[in-house]
């Protein structure tokens, strides 16, 4: 019966793989939309990108340095992660009033929303691969116990959260590097 | 399967509209610039309302400025 369930899992895994690839295979840039000038969306993807690198990497530093549970019982950590997150937030939203204050007549158009709508796709496969990591380790680790301490679930929330806006910013900045049209 | 395309002429048609700029004809038709030059390289199709938009600043016909082509 374990054959099976190793078949199935080796498949699966396979398939997981095969589609991912074609997912990154289609994301690669193209030599011709290179050397275009920058537009507003495109920047604020690029500060997205800063912003929840900076984030996500704070707040794996913080679980490495106090574990799990004590970034969930010690007040200081999530202090720390707090001002972390919303000091993100407020470098973000600086930097989209910078943007839109220095563009010109027009800030977002009918491309920048086509592109806009397609890295939601991106942002997708990011917390799926996220919920479906947790899930796996989660399972795999606390087995035996039958249950999962509850610090876990505020990290599998901000690290999806945080993973799913890292996606998008880089479907936005990859979204410039491919054709696209408006029925995309 | 045919591969179609839709070419266009905006290009040539800025520079007899007295050299107009890519950042001025897409100031008129509410774009980014960006857009004009992926435009002009055939990079992109734009909507409906677009063409017909680009189409007015130059006085055209849509067809005039836009072209299907079908390829085989």
């Amino acid at each position: 019966m374990d054959i099976v369930w190793v078949g199935i899992a080796v498949l699966g895994c396979a398939l997981v793989i095969l589609a991912l690839g074609r997912f990154v295979w289609n994301l690669r840039p193209q030599r011709e939309m290179g050397g275009l000038p920058v537009t507003s969306l495109e920047k604020l993807g690029w500060v997205g990108l800063a912003v929840t690198s900076f984030v996500g990497l704070g707040l794996a530093t913080l679980v490495v340095f106090e574990g799990a549970t004590g970034f969930h019982e010690k007040e200081s950590s999530r202090l720390i992660f707090w001002a972390l997150l919303m000091s993100g937030i407020g470098v973000w939203a600086a930097a989209w009033a910078v943007i839109k204050r220095r563009s010109g007549e027009t800030v977002v158009d009918e491309r920048d929303r086509a592109i806009l709508a397609r890295s939601l796709s991106v942002e997708s496969v990011v917390v799926l691969l996220s919920l479906v990591t947790w899930t796996v380790t989660l399972t795999e680790v606390y087995w035996d116990s039958g249950a999962i301490p509850i610090a876990y679930l505020q990290l599998l929330f901000w690290s999806t959260l945080i993973g799913g806006a890292f996606g998008r910013s880089l479907g936005i900045v990859m979204g410039y590097r491919r054709e696209i049209s408006v029925d995309a | 399967m045919p591969k179609d395309r839709i070419a266009n002429h905006i290009r040539r048609l800025r520079f007899e509209h007295g050299e107009m700029t890519q950042q001025d004809l897409a100031n008129k038709v509410g774009c980014t610039r960006q857009t004009i030059i992926v435009l002009e390289k055939e990079r992109y199709v734009p909507s409906l309302s677009l063409a017909f938009r680009i189409a007015r600043v130059f006085g055209h016909a849509i067809e005039d400025v836009f072209e299907f082509v079908e390829e085989h």
